[in-house]
């Protein structure tokens, strides 16, 4: 359906938007371009749909060659577009019945797919309403199906479900899986929400900087990497806690390392199993642990394997930690938090000194919000289990945790260690199957993978 | 082509019958000229050399070219708004020739502008001007505003794609406005301008819309002034026109 060879394209400043892309993909696919803003994302679906030229390289949709049928194309393919493009002024009626003689649609057709799109997206009673009363849910829906006029082969949806909500959001997921699976239509869209590539994409690639770095199913992204993945990060980062993180490379169970700044990554096959093994190991050595926490690994960890950088994080500097500063005004959450820990009044300087920017404070809040987080995250972690347990019994804060579990990592034995232990224990381990499961009864049912 | 052209002009026509205000503003201005100055002017008529009939009558013509000025100069204005909200790319990504976007957009400018230029023609009767009230004259003085308004909002179409941005165009729309104006006859007749002006006026489209509306609609038939401006003018949207559609043809990127 899609075909690229070697796409080049060089903005006026010089920049490689599309540095030397190759694609294909499928008909009846559902193909997911995955990367942070500016990745490329943007600029290879309009060249695609015709809206952008290319410098070098070879393009073929739905069979006929950009460069010599571009108006071919054009007849196939359906865009829906970042900014919607629909007129506010008009009634949802008004936009598809414009839309529809655009492609040169009869009369009596332009109405029968009328009736037929606004049935499928649950518009019929908002139809003949101007689209300004709408909510941003329904103007992306008469979005979609005024692309869907002319019964392409082929949608282009670029961020299709930027600044939703989440409601709205999962709601769309559901017309998209829908839309493939029962008109078989081939559909790539650009997102550098993780979970969205996870869950409505046959394959994935992720695109950083014009280039594609991996290409394959979610699953066997992930699969490639290792299952699990560790976060380790130490109270003293030296050259000793350094050396010990590369070391463990050498064990057996171990796949993969990779350094995001103080923090370390570890892949490895069986997290439950590894946390205490590697807990004993620095408490061996005499190491202290800042942070040692599971996770499933997931399409973020792919993205930083092949870019160095995490996608999530590059998401929060652009778009969140304003949010939370507009949000809660300067000095947010945890200068209150400290506050009311001391008496006197005296903001007592947190743990690891107090943070260097605005990002780094959001980060560390963020690591306090896990149940917010966990809505947000593709898959939930022991670790958040455990604190959710732990929240039930005490009221401590984690970083009262953190202090605790480091005053016992000075005496016998650390308590990363006590609670990845218990993360052996069946209820643990269940309560994480049960959230998953949870997770998943709650979603839409994917896509059977190809 | 010609049913692209037709759809997209309708749907501009439905929007601006949705925003009946947003037209209607485009009014002030020439109203408050037409009042004011035909009374601050009025004793002119009564210089040596200056046309028959009141100053009204001849400054009239001025006004409603003015009209078109003004109110034509926003299209591109409304073009950059439809870019930054994605219309312009969904037009685009649609099988249709990119003449017919351009037209439509231009076409539905024009006939908004002649509209309010036939409102203001009204106006200047009730106030007691000399105006023509014969069918063919009228309707040929309404053909050369369609067409100023063409090749204007054309220019404006085709500035806003180079210039990319609101504000400048804007201030381009009022830069070209004004000089045209004072280096036409539509203030004052050819014979009060020293001889400077009275060269560049000849270089000047406006110069002779307004002789053609004055040969038209106020005062005294003149068919040859009509003929003139209109081959004048035609031209001018035609070239206008052909330039905006080649810059849009560069639009993409």
């Amino acid at each position: 359906m899609i075909h690229v060879e070697n796409l080049v394209k060089v903005f006026d400043a010089g920049t490689r938007a599309v540095d030397n892309l190759n694609l294909k993909i499928e008909a009846g696919e559902i193909f997911a371009l995955l990367g942070p803003n500016g990745a490329g994302k943007t600029t290879t679906i309009r060249i695609l749909s015709t809206l952008a030229g290319f410098d070098e390289g070879k393009v073929e949709v739905a069979g006929f060659d950009m460069d010599h049928a571009p108006e071919e194309i054009r007849k196939s393919i359906g865009l829906v577009a970042q900014q919607t493009g629909i007129d506010y002024l008009l009634t949802g009626r008004e936009n598809l019945a414009l839309q529809g003689q655009l492609y040169h649609l009869k009369k009596s057709e332009i109405k029968q797919r009328i009736t037929e799109l606004a049935h499928y997206f649950e518009l019929t009673d908002a139809l003949d309403q101007q689209v300004m009363t709408y909510s941003g849910g329904m103007r992306r829906k008469l979005d979609i199906a005024t692309a869907l006029i002319h019964k392409p082969k082929l949608l282009f949806l670029d961020e299709p479900t930027l600044g939703l909500d989440i409601k709205s959001r999962k709601s769309l997921w559901h017309y998209i899986e829908k839309l493939n699976k029962e008109l078989n239509l081939t559909i790539l869209l650009t997102t550098h929400y993780l979970e969205e590539a996870d869950k409505l994409s046959h394959r994935v690639a992720i695109i950083n900087q014009g280039k594609i770095c991996a290409m394959d199913t979610a699953d066997a992204l992930k699969r490639e990497i290792g299952g699990d993945s560790l976060t380790l990060s130490f109270a003293d980062p030296d050259a000793k806690t350094h050396a010990f993180a590369n070391q463990l490379q050498e064990l057996d169970y171990v796949s993969n390392i990779i350094w995001e700044g103080e923090r370390c990554h570890i892949y490895v096959n069986h997290g439950a199993a590894s946390v205490p093994k590697i807990a004993q190991l620095a408490g061996e050595q005499g190491i202290d642990i800042a942070e040692l926490s599971l996770s499933r690994a997931t399409l973020d960890d792919v993205f930083l394997r092949y870019t160095g950088n995490s996608l999530e994080e590059k998401e929060e500097e652009t778009e969140e930690w304003w949010h939370k500063w507009a949000g809660k005004g300067g000095g947010g959450k945890w200068a209150k938090k400290w506050q009311d820990q001391n008496t006197d009044g005296e903001i007592q300087e947190p743990d690891g000194g107090w943070p260097n920017s605005e990002e780094e404070w959001s980060q560390r809040e963020q690591k306090t919000q896990s149940e917010e987080a966990t809505e947000h995250k593709l898959t939930t972690t022991n670790t958040q289990a455990w604190q959710q347990d732990e929240k039930q019994n005490t009221d401590h804060t984690e970083w009262q945790k953190w202090q605790d579990s480091e005053k016992k990592n000075e005496t016998t034995e650390n308590e990363t260690t006590e609670n990845a232990d218990s993360s052996n224990n069946k209820d643990t381990n269940n309560d994480w199957k049960k959230w998953q499961n949870q997770s998943s009864d709650n979603s839409p049912p994917r896509p059977n993978k190809k | 082509m010609l049913s692209d052209t037709w759809h997209l002009f309708n749907k501009y026509l439905i929007i601006s019958f949705r925003t009946p205000l947003w037209s209607l503003f485009n009014l002030i201005q020439p109203l408050i000229w037409l009042v004011i100055f035909g009374q601050l002017f009025r004793n002119m008529a009564q210089l040596p050399g200056f046309p028959e009939g009141s100053y009204m009558d001849f400054f009239v013509p001025g006004v409603l070219i003015m009209t078109v000025l003004f109110g034509s100069s926003w299209s591109g204005v409304s073009l950059l708004r439809e870019i930054t909200a994605g219309s312009v790319d969904k037009m685009l990504v649609a099988p249709i020739s990119r003449v017919s976007i351009v037209l439509s957009r231009v076409l539905h400018s024009a006939v908004q502008v002649m509209i309010q230029a036939f409102i203001i023609l009204i106006a200047a009767a009730l106030i007691g001007t000399n105006i023509n009230p014969s069918f063919f004259p009228l309707l040929g003085g309404l053909v050369v505003i369609l067409l100023l308004g063409v090749g204007f909002a054309a220019l404006s179409n085709g500035f806003a794609i180079m210039i990319q941005r609101e504000e400048p165009l804007v201030v381009i729309g009022n830069l070209m406005t004004l000089p045209l104006m004072f280096f036409s006859t539509a203030m004052v007749p050819q014979s009060f301008m020293p001889d400077w002006i009275a060269v560049i006026s000849q270089f000047n489209p406006i110069n002779y819309a307004v002789e053609a509306v004055r040969g038209t609609m106020v005062g005294e038939l003149n068919a040859s002034d009509f003929f003139i401006g209109l081959g004048v003018v035609g031209a001018f949207a035609a070239v206008s026109l052909m330039w905006a559609v080649s810059a849009f043809n560069g639009l993409r990127d």
